[in-house]
């Protein structure tokens, strides 16, 4: 018989893709074996997912109704009462500012804007507030937006006043040419807008000189003075020539006002907080959930990381195996999560507290769920690492 | 058309000792031991509990460093190696057979071969295509897609011998591959190693307890006690 020809040393090795593939393959075969893991470790990020996009939507919905009127308003640059920091009246403003203003270089217009609460009576008896906002024409600076019904010159006819379309039961059922006293004065529905609702009472308009008859406001007081500025000219070029014009007021350009806003709400309030510490608490349950359930699986597979690594597999490549795991876990309970969030805002679509879910949340979430779930795996590794392949003899 | 045959032995130690844990805890597993194997050998390694058999499979198998003395296989040096190395010196010479069978319970028979196939470069279709003709040639032709769980503890010892052997790596260190088996698979999965083995010209170190499997060896090495004794010495 022939002596066989001896087996040789094997001097071969994988590239680096190729050691990413195998261990991918493992990895996500091991994920998918345990079916009931997967389950429970994809229900913690999907909370997280969950939690994390209400609080932040929730947020920014509270947010937007803080900001909408001075979103929307075609304003460059607002004068406010000292102090100013959300959309809400102080010291009334003077005609005498309003002339500095107008008399500012680089001021194309300036326009007075009167905001106050103001009781509709019911048919019922009882009353209910609107904000009522005074817009003066012909320009209608701080006027009406996303209207559903009439327009804004609608505002002049005699009496007119817009109200919100959604309050149209809680005001008592308010249709076009509904006659009602507002304050003591007999106005008339002349339109309709849709989502008008900040946290004070809903917006309500009307012509300014009405709005001051209703609310009592001397013809030479306002709530804020409203600038637009000349073409080519620098809105906070104009906001310092104004502020140093105009001692005793705030001036902020739009953008300056919402970022204002913005910041007292986070800072000032303890919303932001409260709104960041329960996605972080959401965030962090999710974390752990990941970190615990990839620990588990570790230690349960003990033998079996053992032996991957006698065979031949370095704790790098081990690494890479946990990282996929984390990965596909962090993707898929994004996807998963996403949906479910935007299923249920779907189902909630109302002018209220709607959660704002803009598109980049979506990338944001993918990726910091990715991000937790790779850190929660460093939990898993650590283990891993210490895991010796001389083990798989005992 | 043959490789040409290795010059080195397969196995050669000199003087290698190993101690586990240091101070008044330290305990010397292997107390000198001197030790060559041809290539090609079948050898099995016999000895009573506690005598350090598996301690130098795991010297061989570069899973564990010798404390002293000289340690090489084909003629590379074990000793004094960096612990980062060993991953690849043992993807070169080594397959392993364990007591248990040691499968990745996720992965079907294939893949379980194709994993060391694949650590050692194969592409995913020509570990694929290694790992059926192994497990034809143990038997399982027929259970390729069988997960460990699917399979008798005699059928998943076969599939750890074909991941042993697949890729054709020179040395196979096999500790107790039938200690979990019934005396009829055990004798079915030690033939069929040794006629592979022979066949494919791997060398082969095994460990065992079963005087009923030491006729197939080519040679017997008994330890005791952390010490290679002539048989007529041993228990
Ligand atoms: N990691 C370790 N730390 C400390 N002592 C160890 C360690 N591994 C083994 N030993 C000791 O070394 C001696 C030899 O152990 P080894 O596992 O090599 O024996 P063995 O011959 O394989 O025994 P068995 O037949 O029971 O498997 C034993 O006394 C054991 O307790
Ligand atoms: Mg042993």
């Amino acid at each position: 018989m022939k002596r066989p020809a001896m087996a040789q040393p094997v001097l071969t090795q994988a590239s680096f893709f190729g050691r990413v593939r195998t261990m991918a393959a493992i990895g996500i075969r091991m994920m998918f074996f345990d079916r009931l893991k997967l389950a429970g470790t994809l229900f913690g990020v999907v909370f997280a997912v969950l939690l994390g996009n209400f609080q932040a939507g929730t947020f920014l919905a509270l947010l937007g109704k803080n900001r909408m009127f001075v979103e929307n308003a075609q304003v460059d640059v607002w004068i406010t009462p000292p102090g100013t920091r959300q959309f809400q009246g102080g010291k009334p403003l003077t005609d005498s500012q309003l002339n500095r203003a107008r008399a500012t270089a680089g001021v194309a217009w300036a326009e007075p804007l009167v905001v106050q609460t103001a009781a509709l009576q019911l048919p019922s008896g009882g009353s209910e507030p609107v904000s009522l906002v005074g817009t003066r024409r012909p320009r209608f600076v701080g006027g009406p937006w996303n209207l559903v019904r009439g327009d804004t010159r609608s505002l002049l006819v005699p009496n007119g006043v817009i109200f919100e379309d959604s309050e149209r039961e809680k005001l008592g059922g308010l249709n076009l040419g509904t006659l009602r006293e507002l304050a003591g004065h007999k106005v008339q529905a002349v339109g309709f807008t849709w989502g008008l609702l900040p946290f004070a009472p809903a917006y309500a308009f009307a012509e300014q000189e009405l709005a001051r008859e209703i609310l009592k406001v001397a013809p030479d007081k306002h709530t804020f003075i409203m600038v637009g500025v000349e073409p080519g000219v620098p809105a906070t070029v104009v906001r310092a020539r104004l502020q140093d014009a105009l001692e005793d007021t705030r001036v902020m350009t739009r953008d300056e006002y919402m970022k204002e806003i913005l910041t007292y709400i986070i800072t000032a309030t303890q919303i932001g907080l409260s709104f960041g510490l329960s996605t972080f608490m959401g965030v962090l349950v999710g974390m752990i959930t990941v970190a615990l359930s990839m620990f588990s699986s570790v230690i349960d597979n003990m033998r079996q990381f053992g032996t991957l690594k006698a065979i031949g597999s370095r704790t790098v490549d081990l690494a890479l195996l946990l990282f996929t795991q984390a990965i596909i876990y962090g993707v898929l309970g994004s996807i998963i999560g996403l949906g479910a969030v935007a299923g249920m805002v779907e189902g909630m679509r109302n002018p209220q507290l709607t959660p704002v879910l803009l598109p980049e949340a979506f990338a944001i979430t993918a990726v910091a769920m990715v991000g937790v779930c790779l850190a929660a795996s460093l939990l898993a590794l650590v283990r891993l690492i210490r895991i010796e392949p001389a083990m798989v003899f005992r | 058309m043959s490789a040409p045959a290795p010059v080195a032995p397969a196995i050669e130690l000199s003087d290698v000792t190993k101690t586990y844990g240091s101070g008044a805890l330290a305990f010397q597993a292997l107390k000198g031991i001197d030790m060559r194997v041809e290539a090609g050998e079948f050898v099995m390694l016999i000895g009573p509990s506690g005598s350090g058999k598996t301690t130098l499979l795991s010297i061989l198998g570069c899973v564990l460093s010798p404390t002293t003395g000289t340690a090489a296989i084909f003629g590379e040096a074990l000793h004094g190696r960096r612990e980062s190395e060993l991953p690849r010196l043992r993807l070169e010479y080594i397959g392993f057979i364990f007591q248990g069978h040691n499968l990745m319970s996720a992965l079907t028979a294939e893949q379980n071969v194709a994993v060391p196939l694949e650590l050692r470069g194969y592409s995913h279709h020509a570990a694929l295509v290694e790992a059926r003709e192994v497990l034809t040639s143990v038997g399982l032709g027929d259970k390729f897609k069988k997960r460990p769980e699917e399979l008798s503890g005699g059928q998943r010892q076969r599939v750890a011998v074909a991941r042993a052997i697949a890729g054709r790596p020179p040395l196979i260190l096999a500790d107790e591959p039938t200690a979990s088996l019934d005396a009829e698979s055990g004798m079915q999965v030690t033939q069929l190693l040794k006629a592979l083995c022979t066949e494919r010209g791997h060398t082969v170190i095994c460990v065992t307890h079963d005087s009923r499997i030491y006729h197939l060896a080519d040679r017997k090495i008994f330890l005791e006690d952390g010490r290679i004794v002539p048989e007529d010495q041993a228990h």
